[in-house]
Formats: C-alpha cells, structure tokens, sequence
C-alpha cells in the first residue's frame, strides 16, 4: 500500500470515496495489512476487529452508492481501550480486565459509529490511563514509530502510534493530565482535550473524575475538527455533560488568525524546557505574527502551584480504584499498582488545599483569557522519553505543561511544531476559552497550513 | 498563596509515608516506597508552601446559572 492510503486525511478518503477511485472496502484491506505487517513491532493495538472492519466498509460502501454525505463515512478509527464497546473486549490495558466484554457501549463510540466509521480496533492505553506497562506486563508499551527505544507518550499511547504509523485515519484519546496532548506530541500529530463537558465520559474508565476528558486525536487539526464535530455534544449518561450548544468545527477553520490576540504565559511553562524546543516555540509564534495574529507575553502566578494536581488525580483514582487494590492488587501491573495506592495517603485537607489552589489557577487564567483569545506554549519540556528513562522509577512523576489546562477544563489542541536533532517530533498547545474548541482548532489550522510539520513521517 | 520567599516546605519524610500507610491499611511494597514518596512530596509541595489563609476564604458549593432550557444546573 501506498503512504497517500495510508496517510490521507478524512477529506481526501471522502472525496476520493465519492469520485470512486477508491472504496473504503479497499482502504481497510490496505490498512488491516499494514497492520498486520507493522503491529508486531509498534504494540499499538491490543484487540484487532477485523472481521467488524470490513463489515463497516461495506455498509459504508452501500451508502456511498446511495449519496450519503457524512464526512466520516468510511473512514477507518481506532477505540482506546477505556472505551467500552459492546461485545469486544475492553481491557483498560489491565490484567484486571483482560478478558472482558462489555454489555454497553461508550456514547462516544456509538456516535462514531453512526456518524458511519469502520472500526478497526481497539488501542492499547496505559494501564487504566495512568501507569505505562513495565516489562512483564500482560499487555506490552507501544512503542514509538518515529524510534521504537522511545515511549509513544500515555496514556492514549496506542491512539498516537497508530496514527503516526499510518495504521488508523483518527482515533478516541482520553486526557486527565495529557494524555491526548502527550502523545500527539511525542508522536507528532494532532489531538484535542476539548472543554470539560463538551464530550460525553459515558461509557468510558474513569481515572479522575473532576480531571477526565475524551477527545479525538488525528494526523491533522482538520481532521481532528471533523472527529470533534461527531463526538461533542449534551449526553445525559455524563453529568458534567454540557447543555451548550455544539458551534461548527469546520468552517471557521478558514478564517485565519488575523486579529486573533494570543497570550504566551512565560512563568511556568518554559522551566525546563529544551532549548530546541524554546527555539520552535518562538518560531511558531512568529509564524502566527506573520499570519496576522498579535502575539504578547501574560502571566498566571499560581501555576506555581499546578504539580498539585497530581493529589486530586491520585486520590480520585484511589477512590474508584479501591476496591480491587485492597481485594486483588496483583492484577495491577507493577508501579501502576504502587501510584494508585498513594491516592490513599492524600489526607483530606491536602486534597481539599489543593481543589482551593485549583480554583485559583482558575481564576486568573479566566482572568487572562479577557484580555487574549487563545493561549500558546510548548505542549512538552522535552521530546519523546526513552523507555530506559521511563522504567526509572526514581525520575518520579514529571511536573506537566499539560496538566493546568485539566485543572481548568480549558479547551486545548496539540499540534507539530518543529523536530528535535535527534529526529523527534516537536509540539506547540494552544489552549481558547471554554467551549471555545472553534477558535482554538482555527488558530492550529492556521498554524499548520502555513508549516510542513504534520507531513513528515516516521521511520517504520 | 506560596510564598516564594518563605522557608522550603517541610518534605514529606520515610517516616510520614510509613505512618501514613499504616493508618490507611494499605500495602505498598518496600521496593516501591521511596518512588511514593518522591510522587507525594513533590505533589504535596505546593500544598505545603501554601499559605490557606491568603487565599480566598469563601468556596463555593454549588452554584446555579440558567440554561438554555430554564432549567438551573450546576
């Protein structure tokens, strides 16, 4: 199969359905044996449904012959495996949960199904979202395509190395503290952590209940708008489900940046930070200046403060953990099992203190989005982690520049922005108002028409 | 909140962790203790450094907005 198969975006696959030069029955033929040649090496998925997939095609195809229009008609996904989907099994990348299929499907999954997708299975995550799989585990780490010693980012790693490999067009991500921007980023792709409520969490293993979002991760922020537009939306299964009304993803994607004030907080974020990756970001800014936009320096005091999310992360995943970490933790992978257990010894007060230290983080970022529409920093301090320097576990869990946009359930895109000396990919986060998910993809979009980074391609 | 000037937060010791496994009932291997404990300490460092009595001292519970529909939510 060829890369322009392999790596189309959602509109070339439609159009190229529409003008008959291709069938989806014929894309997810290639794509099943692409699989089938380069899994064995990536890990990315842990349950193929091949069987589902062609099934899909073909109902895709039939309603191609009769005019339907719906932009994801036949285009081939992925499902992170927290997502429940009826009758295949969803393992949360846990022994926990090995062997079980689920009665119920997530809300997200249905409404990709009926927007016409071809599912072709289901993506390995880190263990429950949250520890990665050491050596030993039931289920092995996906590795990186663009270097197979380094880690694909987590937890929805299995989502970006099969979209930077060419295995899925677009695919579900969960994020609590990155986990969809952490993989787009060590993968050099797109993804999107939408506004808290914006996307239904029905459906879907829970690791922190005031942290988690589903969102959808791609090759492209056009394509990841087109995912976006079929997943987003009230659902009465989630109560954080958000009423508003879901705008248009795709059409203000033209419009450009010009006026748009961006705000680059330079406390907090840029601690830390590779000099190469300073250097894209402040590339990026320039080329988002050329583009029309007004780039200016703003600052949020109390990110000081941020690495404390990381209480609320890890006693609300106690929280729901509990139960099976007192009667049955051996079924949890090592370290995973030991990072859940600290949830526990969050005493109250500390959880309380740092839910009070949230609402001030808060705040002041509302307080700066007044003043700007979109704010933009490196989406990571550093590329992709080596294995060797993950299975550390004296390196302790890294302060994020993910993680405030979780705290403040802002919407938050990732994107590439460059490439480090060593060949990996490099990452810019862009972050709007709530439910502002138009602006923010408008801004990447923006970005990337005028950059080549999410054409390059890795090694495998 | 934190006070960049005031003395470095007390880290959270061996000894803390240890007390505070007991007290929850919890097994957490030997081999794994000192890695909870560099994840605390450093998620509990902010929380340290904080002083609760320069910030807000009001917190809201619930809070109601009209939606679309009239009806009140959160």
């Amino acid at each position: 199969m060829t890369d322009d198969i392999a790596y189309a975006t959602i509109r070339e696959l439609g159009t190229r359905y529409r003008k008959r030069e291709i069938s989806p029955v014929e894309v997810t033929k290639a794509l099943l044996a692409r699989i089938e040649k380069l899994d064995p090496i990536l890990h990315a998925f842990v349950t193929l449904t091949a069987d589902r997939a062609l099934d899909d095609a073909r109902a895709a195809e039939a309603a191609l012959r009769g005019g339907d229009e719906r932009p994801l008609l036949g285009i081939p996904v992925g499902h992170k495996d927290i997502y429940m989907t009826r009758g295949i099994r969803t393992t949360g990348g846990s022994a926990l949960f090995a062997e079980w299929i689920p009665d119920v499907e997530s809300t997200v999954v249905r409404r990709w199904q009926e927007a016409g997708t071809v599912l072709l299975g289901k993506l390995i995550t880190h263990e429950f979202a949250f520890g990665i799989q050491f050596p030993g585990h039931r289920f092995p780490a996906a590795r990186n395509p663009w270097n197979l010693d380094h880690i694909p980012g987590g937890s929805s790693s299995g989502s970006g190395a099969a979209l930077a490999a060419g295995l899925v067009t677009g695919a579900t991500g969960s994020d609590t503290g990155g986990s969809i921007r952490g993989p787009a980023a060590f993968c050099g792709i797109a993804g999107i952590k939408p506004t808290y409520g914006r996307v239904s969490r029905a459906g879907v293993m829970t690791l922190s209940w005031t942290l988690d979002h589903t969102g959808p991760m791609a090759r492209t922020v056009e394509d990841c708008a087109y995912l976006l537009q079929a997943m987003a939306g009230h659902d009465a299964a989630d109560p954080a489900s958000s009423t508003m009304p879901v705008g248009d993803y795709l059409t203000p994607l033209r419009r450009g940046v010009g006026g748009l004030k961006i705000g680059v907080p330079r406390n907090y974020f840029f601690e830390g930070v590779d000099a190469e990756i300073q250097r894209a970001f402040e590339e990026s800014m320039d080329t988002l200046r050329q583009l029309g936009a007004e780039v200016r320096d703003v600052r949020i005091p109390s990110l000081q403060a941020a690495h404390s999310f990381l209480l609320i992360l890890v006693a609300e995943a106690f929280a729901y953990h509990e139960r099976d970490l007192r009667e049955r933790p051996e079924l949890y992978g090592d370290v995973a099992r030991e990072r859940l257990l600290s949830g526990a010894l969050v005493t109250a007060s500390e959880y309380t203190q740092a839910q009070r230290i949230r609402s001030e983080i808060c705040r002041e970022t509302a307080e700066v989005l007044r003043g700007v529409d979109v704010l933009a920093t490196p989406t990571t301090p550093k590329p992709a982690t080596p294995f060797t320097v993950a299975y550390d576990t004296e390196i302790g869990f890294p302060r994020s520049n993910m993680a405030p946009f979780n705290l403040t359930g802002l919407p938050t895109l990732a994107l590439p922005c460059g490439v480090s000396a060593s060949g990996l990919p490099l990452s810019l986060q862009l972050s709007g108002r709530p439910f502002e998910e138009a602006t923010v993809l408008r801004a990447g979009h923006a970005y990337e028409q005028a950059t080549a980074w999410h054409t390059r391609r890795p090694p495998v | 909140m934190a006070d960049p000037q005031g003395p470095t937060p007390q880290e959270l010791t061996m000894d803390e962790l240890r007390e505070r496994i007991r007290a929850t009932g919890i097994t957490i291997a030997e081999n794994r203790l000192a890695m909870v404990r560099k994840l605390l300490a450093d998620a509990l460092a902010p929380v340290r450094a904080l002083d609760s009595r320069t910030i807000r001292s009001v917190e809201p519970a619930v809070r109601f907005a009209p939606d679309t529909e009239g009806n009140a939510r959160d």
